[in-house]
Parts: structure tokens; C-alpha cells; sequence
């Protein structure tokens, strides 16, 4: 009874933090609309808006015009978007012609190996496009690693430095997309489907061609993003494609505001046509997909049964699986690992390990390695903070903001990288910006700004799978049995969504560490990060020294994702890592 | 018109080594309603599926009608066992509106799609869903998709329907409006039929014959009225519904009309039982006597009819009248014991046991379970779905 009446004054105080953490709530919802809004809708907005009125930011004189639109749909401009387009399609359609059998070899049969096949796929996934670009370019460029091991194959080169070469690579980006896309369908598709079918009297074939259709958004969803991701690519197009003379529209892009002077107007055009590009598919393919739901997962769908092939099929199934690892990974390993051990001009074909020494010893070199790996932790934390609050809001209850919310981190994902890097340009160095004090442009602050902007829209949609299975209850039972808001928070909660916080932050600092498109054009003069560095040696004919620091930060990114495995293993209590697994949600 | 169907000495082993099924025989007369009832991992579901065709038998021979779909050579694919089947997750195909899933299952009789189409509306008519015809699975509810995957099984006409567990994803009421529809339903259509659950109340409520299964041995096999009042095991009595169980001591003295008097181990006996033996015994054996629910009559402890005391531990009211559960002096616990009145818990009682429901096995047979106190419902109780339901007192 004493206890009792000791903590009588405790329930007093209650109001006053009730009060409190509401007015934070309702703060903390205008003030997230407000970032949304600064670093994500408006510089995008302000930059676009500028396609049909230049005079609105002084960049013309028009109120509003399509003089622009008309000038990117001639000349070279048109040339790079008919090419976009038709690169993207055939890249989407090698997606899925490759993409879809290795899926159903991993998940449908005992092909050996099948774990290290799907492991190896995220490592496409997340490897930038335009490391395997220039690792194939190193290799069959007519001073190449090809050439100084005395093949000396022009036709190779032409093949690979043309449309074929720009397709081959996007294409091959594009298989992770499809694999993942029909890993998923049919992982939900259980083997009832085909024994309902083989029991009410369809043949082997006839119960395929029966469940075939059920994998069908699977396929559309594939294209889609194959597609949408090729067209929105910055890596092919300024590595492979730019040193093939053959244009594409994000290249393009680029080279409007890199020029002298910019034309705003007319990379905004380009902006309008590409977010279009993206946007179009997407749209069809959620259109095309509503009403229609195929959804087949349940509690208890029955594990398949997989086949078991022949010794000739699993052998020409490994070699079909080998060849794609080859194409995407094997190659392009062997070509920046190979030319970053050889000295930048002659043909001799001496390996010397000058160039590491120089990435090393150089500050100059090593220096760009140092503040990418910086960036990508400083993002990393950022994003996945901010990633977990718009993620809690959109697990929340739906309503009208939340539906808002879910559409603007939507439509961001699927916002080309360089157009978004390029409304920051514009946008941060308008005079009224200045004007109130706010100079960001050309600092490290707004590259920063610009990663965290655009990491932000994809860490929410990857975490918002793992905390809306977080079930309110177990923040409120710690609540209930005496922990503050806070401390019930960190000990119920956080320890669910470890992993998934722990992954995201890994995706996203990866994935800064080796950023092309918002490093190009966001970069403080004097201080570029690595991806701009590697491209500037590799411009500069200092081909060895840019291969080497492309495979050294390969290298760093793979010993950052063991040092955070495992140091989560070894740190994280036996409790955290019995619960769920690496994948979101 | 149903098929008969032959079992003889099955077994199956899978590639792990897991044996599923031993030396299992049995015989179906065309048109009967066979349940198959057995906890999880008692190879009912293995036992379906390989009459199916899609799992193979390692070992014995299976016939539908005169002709053997499998053996040790022979294995007929599903498509031309000329049956059908409703599944556990109903499995219907999403992609196909309700009408083409059940009239996919018609393209095996050769009739032109419309006919098909007509066949397939009718079907969807009988089981109440005429109207839903064009709407995919996803647009309906579990209750509606399980009616879809009714008929879909029953639409084609065929010898023999396969049913596996198809009431287990519904909620209690459902289940029951649906257990009934899929019993009028399989009769009208005179199909044999097999079905498998683990709810002993949905296999006695359904079956025309009950095949217990346990660890791979089919352990009795009859109908429900013989599996009830003559359980071949202490596992096919626990399975099927008990009271409570004692260790007893059998009494040189008969009872008469074929029953045996037992003692039973506790301080709460007041007097021998008369009990049915379920094994040969002898005089002095150590024995464990299973008590049916229905046996079991509350009485005053004043009252000289009573054969043991015990303490209301908790009473429950099921809408005609009150479930006890009486604690004996050691602990071992008699429950689901039906009364009209309501004793308050605490209160000291007499149990009255009835010879019908009262069933004494052999020492070695009962050796699995010792007393009744070892499987309290409670925080110790195996999980609901292994644990079997008891069968209302009234």
C-alpha cells in the first residue's frame, strides 16, 4: 500500500508529458511535410516547371512555351531518346528471358548451388551499373586488356562499344529486377496450384500452361521495371554508351547543364520525357494489375516439390546460370581487376601494382575514397532515421496525408536520379535563395542533402514492409508493465526491427559509397567523391589508377557489409538475431 | 455413381528416410463416406495424396474401381484417376473467375466450352453461389472460395471425391453450415468419398466409416457408433474423446455381462468400478481405465452411488447446461463432466462412473499416458489442433 501511494504523483505528471508529446506529434507532421517538401518536391518542381515557363526563374524569356520540348525532339537530343527508349525495352525483355528461367531454377529444381545463385543476385543488384561498364569498356577498348594480351578482335570491340554492348549491359542489370520480381510469385505460388490442375484432370503440361498466368504480373512487373530503370540510368550512359558515341537521354541531360552556358529549359525537357518514360509503365502495369489481385499467399500453401533434372539438364542449367554471372560479373571483374593492374599507356602487358601503391600513398587518391565512405555513413544514419519515421507513418492509419505520403515516395523512387540531382542544381542556386542566407550550392552540405533526399523515398518503402508487421501491442505491453515511451520503444520495438534497420542502413551506405549521378552533379569543387574521381582518372587516360580505386571501393564495400554483418552477429543479443530475417518485412 | 476403393498393406517412405505410412489396408464400398482421423504426422494426408497420385507409394497397391492406380510398378498420374479433390487452401486457380475454375475440371469429359460453361453455372447454382459466378477468388470470402472448391470437386461427376481437411481454415460457425452442405452435398452425388481431419466431432458428424490413424498404422477402422463405444487403444479412446483417465488395479471378480470390476490407484475411490475391458486381463493387473465424458454423473457426496470424491476445480456454462472439472485427492483431473445445475467451484462432489463409457486397457497399452493429470487442459495441454476435441456429455 505504502508503494501505492508513493508513486501517486507520478500519474500527475502524466498530463503535462501527454500534452507535451502530442503538441510534438502535432508538430512533427507539418515539419515532415515541410522536408518532404523542401528537399524532395521542390527543387524537382522547380527545375521541371522551367520546360514550359523560363521566365518564371529568369531562364527565358517565355511565360509559357513548348519551344523546348520541340528542341529536344530534334537533332541529337531526339537521337538519345529513341535510343533510351528502344535500349530499354530490348534491356527489359533480356530481364526477363534470363531473369525468369534462373528463377525458376533456383525455386523449382535441385539445381546445385541454387543459394550461392541467389546470393550472388543481390551482388548485381547493388553493384552501380556503371562499374560493370567500365570494367567491359577496359577490357575491349582498342588499348584494352583484350588487345594486350595480343587478341586483337576490333570486330569484339565494335560489338561490345555500340547499341549491342549498351543493350547486353542494361539488360544484364536488369535480371535482378525480373529475378526477384518471379522469385517472389512463386514463392507465394504453392504446389496446390499444379495438383488441383494434375487432379481434375489436366496433363504435366496442361497444369504449366494453367499456372503460367498466375506469374503473369510477375512478368509485367519485371518489364516495367526493367524498363523504368534503364531509362532513368546514369551509369551505361555516361561510361559506355558515352565513349561509343552513342547517345542516351540521361547523358543528355547531363551535358544540357554541364554546358556553357546551362539550358535549364531544355534539360528539363529531357527531365519531363524521361520521368514520362518512367512513369507510363508503371502506371499501365498498376493499372493493368488492379481489380485483379493474384494474390495466392497463405498460411499454410504447401512447399513445392522440385523437380529434379538430369544430369544433362542441370548441366546445361548451370551453364546457362554461368554464363549470366560471367556476362554480369565475371567479365567486368576480370577487366577492372586485370587493367587496374597494368600501367595506363604502351601495350605491354607487365602486371605492376603502381597503381594501388598510388591510390594509397596519394592523398589526392585516397582522398575521394575517404569522403565517399564518410557520405555513405553520414547518409546512412540519416536515412535510415528518417527512412523508419516516414515508414511508422505510412504502416499508420490510412488517411488522405498518409495516401499523399505514399504516393510522393513513390513517384520519388521512380524520379530519374539525374533529374532529381539536377532540379537541386537549379533550385539551390537561385538568387532568392541567397537572397535569405541560404548559399548550399557547390558545398559538400547539399551533396549530402542530395543523398539523404534521394535515399530517403526507397529506405522508407524497404522499411515500411518490416514495421507495419510490428504490432502496436508490443510497444504498449512494455508500456503497460512500467517503461516509458522512449525506453518501451527501444526495448520492445527496436529489437524487432534491428535487421531491417541494420540492412537498410547497409543498402544505403553501399550504395552512396559508389553514387554516380548526384556525385556528378552535385559535387563541392575540389572535393570529389569517389565515383566522380574514378570517372575524372578514367577521362584523364589514368585508366590503371581508375581501376584501381573502382576495385578498392568495391573491396570497401564489401568489407563494410562483413564488419556490419558481422559485427551485428557477434554484438547483437541472442534474441535480436533469432528474430526474422535479412530480407525487408 | 462411386468407385470402390483398395488399399492393401500401402506403405511410403520419403527421401528423408520418414516412414508415413506402415503397412496400411483397408476397403471402401463405393458411395461411402470414409473420414480418415489421426493428429498431425499420422500419414492421413500422405494416405490422401498417393490416392491422389500425387505422392508415389513405396510399398503395396492401391485400386480404384477394378483397376490398380499403384503398385510397385504401376503409378497412374492424377489426371487419369478420373477423381477430384478439395483442398486444404481450396487451391483454386486466382487468374480464373469462380465459373472457369469449376469448369476447368469439366474438360476432362470432352464437352464443348459452352456446355462447360452452363455445366459449371448450375454447379456454382446448387452450392449457393449462382450469382458469383464471374468473380475471381480474391473477391471472395473464404466461405464462398471454399463453396467454389465444392463444387469444382463435385461438377465433373466423378467416382471418387477427395477431401483434405477443407473445413480447417473456417470459423466455427462456417465450419459446421459447411461440414452439412459437403455431406448432403458428396450423398446427392453418391460419389465414394474420402475425407481427412483431425476434429474427431467432424469425422463422427460426417463419416459413414472412421479410419483412425496413428504414426503411419491405420489402428481401427469402423463406424463411428463402433469407434466410440469400442476404441481399439488408449490413443484411439484419447483421440476420440475422454473425461479422464486412472490408473486401476483389475479385481478377481467379474462384474457379469461381460464387464470387470476395477480399483482405481487413488485415495478418492470410494468404490470398484464396473468397467469394459478393451484387452484380455487377469486378475491383479495393473490396468488404465479410460472414462468417456458421457459416463460421468455429478452426486452428492452424501449419496451412496458415487465411486470416487473429488473437488470442483472450475465449471463452465455451455448454454444447456454446466461443463465440471473435478479434481481427484492426487491431482488427476476429470473434466467436461455435463450437468444441468451449476456446482460451485471448491465444492466437494461424488462422480458416478458408468460402466458403457468406462474402458480399462492393459498396463503396456496405456503405457503412453498414466493418468489423466498428464494432459490437463491449461497452459500444459498440447497445442488445440493435436489435441483431440471431447465430445459434448449430452
Amino acid at each position: 500500500m505504502a508503494t501505492l501511494v508513493g508513486r501517486v504523483p507520478r500519474p500527475a505528471a502524466l498530463p503535462a508529458i501527454r500534452a507535451l508529446s502530442a503538441r510534438g506529434a502535432r508538430l512533427g507532421r507539418p515539419a515532415l511535410w515541410l522536408v518532404i517538401v523542401l528537399l524532395i518536391l521542390a527543387p524537382s518542381a522547380c527545375f521541371l516547371v522551367l520546360a514550359f515557363s523560363p521566365r518564371l526563374f529568369s531562364q527565358g524569356s517565355q511565360w509559357f512555351t513548348l519551344t523546348f520540348f520541340r528542341q529536344v525532339l530534334t537533332g541529337t537530343t531526339a537521337v538519345a531518346l529513341l535510343n533510351s527508349v528502344w535500349v530499354s525495352l530490348a534491356a527489359a525483355a533480356i530481364g526477363v528471358v534470363v531473369g525468369f528461367p534462373i528463377a525458376w531454377l533456383t525455386h523449382r529444381t535441385d539445381l546445385p548451388a541454387r543459394r550461392l545463385v541467389a546470393g550472388a543476385m543481390w551482388f548485381v543488384l547493388l553493384l552501380p551499373s556503371w562499374l560493370p561498364a567500365i570494367g567491359w569498356q577496359r577490357l575491349v577498348q582498342p588499348d584494352g586488356v583484350m588487345y594486350r594480351v595480343g587478341l586483337d578482335w576490333p570486330w569484339v570491340t565494335h560489338l561490345v562499344m555500340g547499341p549491342f554492348g549498351v543493350v547486353l549491359l542494361l539488360g544484364l542489370r536488369a535480371v535482378p529486377f525480373s529475378y526477384l520480381a518471379v522469385s517472389a510469385a512463386l514463392t507465394g505460388l504453392g504446389q496446390e496450384f499444379e495438383d488441383a490442375a494434375r487432379v481434375h484432370g489436366a496433363g504435366r503440361l496442361g497444369a504449366l500452361r494453367l499456372v503460367a498466368p498466375i506469374l503473369a504480373p510477375a512478368i509485367t512487373s519485371s518489364i516495367a521495371i526493367g524498363f523504368a530503370e534503364s531509362v532513368s540510368d546514369f551509369g551505361v550512359a555516361s561510361t559506355l554508351a558515352y565513349a561509343s558515341h552513342f547517345p542516351l537521354a540521361t547523358y543528355q541531360l547531363y551535358e544540357y547543364i554541364g554546358g556553357f552556358p546551362p539550358n535549364f529549359p531544355g534539360a528539363a525537357a529531357i527531365g519531363w520525357l524521361l520521368v514520362a518514360s518512367v512513369a507510363v509503365p508503371l502506371a499501365i502495369q498498376a493499372r493493368a494489375l488492379r481489380g485483379r489481385s493474384y494474390a495466392v499467399l497463405s498460411g499454410r500453401t504447401r512447399p513445392v516439390v522440385r523437380r529434379q533434372l538430369t544430369r544433362p539438364a542441370k548441366a546445361a542449367a548451370l551453364g546457362f546460370v554461368g554464363l549470366f554471372y560471367t556476362a554480369a560479373l565475371g567479365v567486368p571483374g576480370f577487366g577492372a581487376v586485370s587493367s587496374s593492374l597494368l600501367a595506363d599507356f604502351g601495350a605491354s602487358l607487365k602486371l605492376t601494382f603502381t597503381n594501388y601503391d598510388q591510390v594509397f600513398r596519394s592523398s589526392g587518391l585516397a582522398g575521394p575514397l575517404e569522403r565517399s565512405l564518410v557520405y555513405g555513413a553520414i547518409t546512412a544514419s540519416l536515412t535510415v532515421v528518417g527512412g523508419f519515421v516516414f515508414a511508422k507513418m505510412l504502416a499508420g492509419a490510412r488517411s488522405a496525408s498518409t495516401r499523399m505520403l505514399d504516393f510522393l515516395l513513390l513517384a520519388a523512387v521512380a524520379l530519374p536520379s539525374v533529374v532529381f540531382a539536377a532540379g537541386y542544381i537549379f533550385a539551390y542556386n537561385l538568387p532568392a535563395l541567397s537572397a535569405v542566407g541560404i548559399n548550399l550550392y557547390q558545398t559538400v552540405t547539399l551533396l549530402v542533402i542530395g543523398y539523404v533526399a534521394s535515399s530517403l523515398p526507397t529506405n522508407a518503402r524497404v522499411l515500411v514492409g518490416a514495421v507495419s508487421q510490428v504490432q502496436r501491442s508490443l510497444h504498449e505491453a512494455a508500456r503497460a508493465h512500467g517503461s516509458g515511451s522512449l525506453r518501451a520503444w527501444f526495448r520492445a520495438v527496436f529489437p524487432v526491427l534491428s535487421k531491417p534497420l541494420t540492412m537498410a542502413w547497409l543498402l544505403t551506405f553501399c550504395g552512396i559509397l559508389l553514387e554516380l549521378p548526384i556525385s556528378s552533379l552535385l559535387y563541392a569543387p575540389g572535393s570529389p567523391p569517389l565515383s566522380v574521381a574514378i570517372q575524372d582518372n578514367l577521362g584523364n587516360y589514368h585508366f590503371g589508377t581508375g581501376m584501381a580505386q573502382a576495385v578498392v571501393a568495391v573491396g570497401f564495400a564489401l568489407v563494410a557489409v562483413a564488419v556490419v554483418l558481422g559485427g551485428y552477429r557477434l554484438l547483437a543479443p541472442k534474441g535480436w538475431r533469432r528474430l526474422g530475417g535479412w530480407t525487408r518485412g | 455413381m462411386g468407385e470402390r476403393i483398395t488399399v492393401e498393406n500401402v506403405g511410403k517412405v520419403y527421401g528423408s528416410g520418414s516412414r508415413a505410412l506402415d503397412d496400411v489396408s483397408l476397403e471402401i464400398d463405393p458411395g461411402v463416406v470414409l473420414v480418415l482421423l489421426g493428429p498431425s504426422g499420422s500419414g492421413k494426408t500422405t494416405l490422401l495424396r498417393s490416392l491422389a497420385g500425387i505422392e508415389r507409394i513405396s510399398e503395396g497397391r492401391l485400386s480404384i474401381g477394378s483397376t490398380v492406380v499403384a503398385d510397385g510398378r504401376v503409378h497412374v498420374p492424377p489426371e487419369r484417376r478420373d477423381l477430384s479433390m478439395v483442398f486444404q487452401d481450396y487451391a483454386l486457380w486466382p487468374h480464373l473467375t469462380a465459373r472457369d475454375n469449376v469448369a476447368f475440371a469439366l474438360k476432362r469429359r470432352g464437352l464443348p466450352a459452352a456446355e462447360r460453361q452452363v455445366k459449371a453455372l448450375a454447379m456454382l447454382d446448387r452450392v449457393g453461389l449462382g450469382r458469383l459466378g464471374g468473380r475471381y477468388p480474391s473477391e471472395l470470402s473464404g466461405g464462398e472460395q471454399q463453396r467454389v472448391a465444392l463444387a469444382r470437386a463435385l461438377v465433373a461427376d466423378t467416382g471418387l471425391v477427395l477431401c483434405d481437411e477443407p473445413l480447417s481454415n473456417l470459423d466455427a460457425d462456417l465450419r459446421e453450415r459447411m461440414r452439412i452442405e459437403i455431406s448432403s452435398l458428396v450423398r446427392q452425388a453418391e460419389a465414394t468419398t474420402v475425407y481427412i481431419t483431425h476434429d474427431q466431432a467432424e469425422a463422427f458428424a460426417l463419416a459413414d466409416r472412421v479410419g483412425v490413424l496413428e504414426r503411419g498404422r491405420l489402428v481401427q477402422f469402423g463406424t463411428p457408433e463402433e469407434i466410440y463405444a469400442a476404441p481399439a487403444s488408449p490413443f484411439v479412446a484419447r483421440f476420440t474423446g475422454l473425461a479422464g483417465e486412472l490408473a486401476v488395479r483389475v479385481r478377481v471378480r467379474p462384474a457379469g455381462g461381460g464387464l470387470l470390476e476395477v480399483e482405481a490407484a487413488t485415495r478418492s475411490a470410494v468404490r470398484p468400478v464396473a468397467a469394459r475391458p478393451g484387452a484380455e486381463l487377469t486378475d491383479g493387473d495393473d490396468a488404465l481405465l479410460c472414462i468417456r465424458p458421457t459416463a460421468v454423473r455429478l452426486s452428492a457426496t452424501d449419496a451412496d452411488d458415487h465411486h470416487l470424491v473429488g473437488t470442483v476445480a472450475d465449471v463452465a456454462f455451455r448454454g444447456r447446461g454446466y461443463e465440471h472439472a473435478v479434481v481427484l485427492d492426487e491431482g488427476t483431473q476429470i473434466s467436461g463432466i455435463f450437468s444441468d445445475v451449476r456446482i460451485e467451484r471448491g465444492r466437494s462432489v461424488g462422480l458416478r462412473l458408468e460402466a458403457p463409457g468406462c474402458l480399462v486397457f492393459s498396463g503396456s497399452a496405456a503405457g503412453m499416458v498414466p493418468t489423466a493429470a498428464a494432459d490437463p487442459p491449461g497452459p500444459l495441454a498440447p497445442p488445440v489442433a493435436e489435441r483431440p476435441k471431447l465430445l459434448s456429455a449430452s
